[in-house]
């Protein structure tokens, strides 16, 4: 890419422009009514709708043609990981076409192996229509990789999710350069021990986290509860929080500090529940 | 004649083959037969009159492979080719001769190149098969097309040899005095049948010579069956770079799909030969998950497959064929993901993956009719249409997003028996449950478990202190004789 001293200030006007293109008629905005404080772009922004989170990233929003990188605390987080890719998933804004893409998951065979391969059921039963899945089962890295490029550049899904071991930071900056030109989202799960470079937009890393009891049934788990770690992103700020995810309306939810306790010892006040998300008390580190 | 020489040029060389009364002489070249040597003759004798004579054993099977190979690398010419015995090929041009600059140019450019391999060959081109043939063995050179309507006068003056006809009726004829082809014409055909001893060696006469002659049908049957669509390009000088292979498939595939589009047709199958200097054939194939004829899918099908094809000395030709089509309509845009396809490009993509990885391994889940929990899932490669899942009900069982291919046996310490797990050892990790849900029975399909060995199960879905959720079953049940075993299944997100 050429660079100048006048390339940054360039850059800004243009993606003043892009936005204003991308604006939508004020009859679409704040359609999911996650709306944050000035309501732009609501309906078509990919966001978490939690205030806190969004005001970390640029823009208040997910960068929807380029690289996000989700790894696992540890090793046995990997099914976290998975879940946030599918909560990000649901919360991609469908955008001009009235049922949503289909969506490409690259999947090393080895990966599958670990945990077991995708179950139809049970994305069924998170909220995902499963139909919308096309899945490659692939034996290497690198082909999880060129797929996963194949994908970006065709144009024709909504958006390409790659489970592999390890990618290092040319093949990430392949895969965010194919998002961008394809504009086309893309999430990058990792294992734990990935190299830490890497050309994406945001780099998470997300731990399972102890959560409330279920509303009717105090013996039983309630909504999960993640601990999500922006612990990189070009334009934003690092954070961390606990969140619930509710696979029935696909929102995210802060989850109260006090909520962090084992469960078995409060098992009634853990219900952070009914208040509206920006005004629970969040729990929030830095960095 | 399919023999390439092995001796130095101009000396007598002949291959060989034991017969019963020692070693027989199979085949000789030019110089040999000059020398009076011919085959049949037993090698002590052919050692007599030419004592430094070169020999090789007479190998069969190599010269049947040889000869195969020589009719995969005539398919450039046309698709129709036929094995004639263990030394001739029959190619019906019918169609083809245009493309190459009419009918002695096509026999031209064939003997030219099978030159060039190092044959030594003999053509003919006729009306039928049976002319044909006469004329690539009996023809005095130079006269090798006969022009349509022509063919009675052209084989008037070849031998009765040129007839394919056994060595009985030969000899009858011989004796007989008929000589010429020609002699048969003017005999009446009744006579002919009488003259013969054997009803039989008369029949053969007559039918070969109608055979010859187009009054009888002569059906063949070729190697393969002919593609209905193919396009072929030839080019001046041998092109041996990826990039000129790319750019002559671009202009073979624009021409196939404007013949598939003709009629209405779309390709499944595709097959691209390379035609080399060496006679080799080296062949791509691809196949397509829809009917297509978007030059441009197509090609990019091929983009991967273009390498292997990369020849030592160049290639020669390209032919692209459809092996197998399929009705496709006018509408090449189909926008209804609705439909329970994945839309166009998608498809188009799924191509591209499968023609890379297996269609196998790019696949979409369908739900199925079980409550086991891991039969109620089926995954098919992603090209079948439509998956449908029902929407997801709020007061469903819990489902895991993962689920192992094996359900693997953990150890468990459960407080009452019937209860859920306290604690549970899972690859060599012992997790402490805080919370669980269930247990959930799910009763073995009887009719489809013959040996009655497959036990009811109660699942959990339980939460360790950590916060992972695992989803876990008892097999069997405490009172029964035989003891439980519980498995973890699954993951949830």
């Amino acid at each position: 890419m050429p660079s100048g001293p006048q390339q940054p200030t360039v850059l800004a006007a243009l993606r003043r422009r892009i936005a204003a293109i991308e604006r939508p008629p004020p009859q679409f905005a704040d359609r999911d009514g996650s709306g944050t404080a000035d309501g732009r772009n609501a309906a078509e922004a990919w966001r978490f709708g939690l205030a806190d989170i969004d005001a970390a990233l640029p823009g208040g929003r997910l960068a929807t043609d380029g690289l996000h990188d989700i790894r696992p605390q540890e090793h046995q987080d990997g099914p976290a990981a998975v879940g946030l890719a599918l909560a990000l998933l649901l919360r991609l804004p469908a955008g001009d076409a009235a049922p949503p893409g289909p969506v490409l998951w690259c999947q090393n065979r080895r990966c599958a192996g670990d945990f077991g391969r995708l179950y139809g059921p049970g994305l069924a039963a998170f909220g995902l229509d499963a139909a919308r899945l096309i899945v490659l089962r692939a034996e290497r890295d690198r082909d999880v990789l060129w797929a996963m490029e194949e994908g970006l550049n065709a144009r024709a899904l909504s958006l390409v999710i790659g489970e592999l071991e390890q990618a290092d930071f040319t093949a990430s900056r392949r895969l965010a350069l194919a998002a961008r030109q394809g504009r086309m989202p893309a999430l990058l799960l990792q294992s734990p021990a990935a190299a830490q470079a890497s050309a994406a937009r945001t780099r998470w890393r997300i731990a399972a986290r102890p959560g409330a009891a279920d509303a009717w049934d105090a013996r039983a788990p309630g909504p999960v509860r993640w601990h999500l770690h922006l612990a990189r992103c070009r334009g934003g700020r690092p954070g961390a929080w606990t969140v619930e995810w509710n696979h029935a309306t696909h929102r995210f939810r802060l989850a109260a500090a006090l909520a962090d306790r084992p469960a078995q010892t409060r098992p009634t006040q853990t219900r952070p529940a009914q208040t509206r998300p920006d005004s629970v008390a969040a729990r929030r580190r830095s960095g | 004649m399919p023999h390439g020489g092995a001796a130095a040029e101009g000396e007598p060389f002949v291959l060989t083959a034991p017969g019963r009364h020692g070693i027989l002489l199979t085949a000789v070249n030019e110089a040999a037969a000059a020398e009076g040597l011919s085959p049949g003759l037993p090698l002590a004798d052919a050692r007599a009159l030419l004592p430094g004579l070169a020999t090789a054993p007479a190998a069969p099977a190599a010269d049947a492979e040889a000869l195969a190979a020589l009719a995969a690398w005539c398919d450039q010419y046309s698709p129709w080719i036929s094995l004639d015995g263990a030394d001739g090929l029959w190619l019906d041009i019918t169609g083809c001769a245009h493309l190459l600059g009419g009918e002695a140019a096509l026999l031209t450019d064939l003997g030219r190149r099978l030159e060039g391999l190092g044959y030594r060959n003999r053509l003919g081109l006729a009306d039928t098969p049976g002319a044909a043939w006469a004329l690539a063995r009996f023809a005095p050179d130079g006269t090798r097309v006969l022009a349509p309507a022509a063919t009675a006068k052209g084989l008037a003056a070849l031998p009765v040899e040129a007839l394919r006809l056994s060595a009985p009726a030969l000899l009858l004829l011989q004796r007989l005095g008929l000589r010429r082809i020609g002699a048969l014409y003017d005999l009446p055909r009744a006579a002919l049948a009488r003259r013969f001893r054997s009803a039989a060696l008369g029949e053969q006469v007559l039918a070969r010579l109608d055979q010859a002659l187009g009054r009888a049908e002569e059906p063949l049957s070729p190697l393969a069956p002919a593609p209905a669509y193919r396009t072929r390009l030839a080019f001046a000088e041998p092109i041996a770079t990826l990039d000129s292979i790319a750019a002559a498939l671009a202009r073979l595939t624009e021409a196939l799909c404007q013949q598939m589009e003709a009629d209405r047709q779309g390709a499944r199958r595709l097959v691209l030969r390379a035609y080399q200097s060496d006679g080799r054939v080296a062949r791509a194939g691809i196949e397509t998950g829809r009917p297509s004829r978007q030059p441009r899918h197509i090609e990019r099908l091929f983009a991967e497959r273009l390498e292997p094809l990369l020849p030592e000395y160049g290639i020669e030709t390209l032919t692209l064929s459809a092996e197998v089509t399929q009705p496709l309509g006018p509408a090449q845009l189909s926008l209804d993901p609705a439909a329970g396809g994945v839309g166009e490009a998608a498809a188009e993509l799924v191509d591209r993956l499968a023609n890379r990885f297996g269609a196998g391994s790019v696949v979409r889940v369908r739900p199925r009719e079980s409550h086991l929990p891991e039969r109620a899932e089926e995954w098919q490669p992603a090209a079948a249409p439509g998956p449908f899942w029902a929407r997801p009900e709020a007061l469903q069982p819990p489902r895991p997003v993962r689920l192992f291919e094996r359900p693997e046996p953990i150890r468990v310490l459960a407080e009452v028996p019937d209860g859920p797990p306290v604690q549970f050892d899972w690859r060599r990790v012992t997790r402490r449950v805080s919370r669980a849900r269930g247990p959930e029975r799910i009763a073995p399909e009887w009719w489809n478990d013959f040996a009655g060995a497959e036990r009811l199960r109660d699942y959990y879905q339980v939460e360790d202190q950590a916060g992972r959720r695992y989803w876990l079953y008892r097999e069997g049940l405490y009172q029964e004789p035989r003891a439980p075993a519980w498995y973890i299944h699954g993951l949830f997100a």
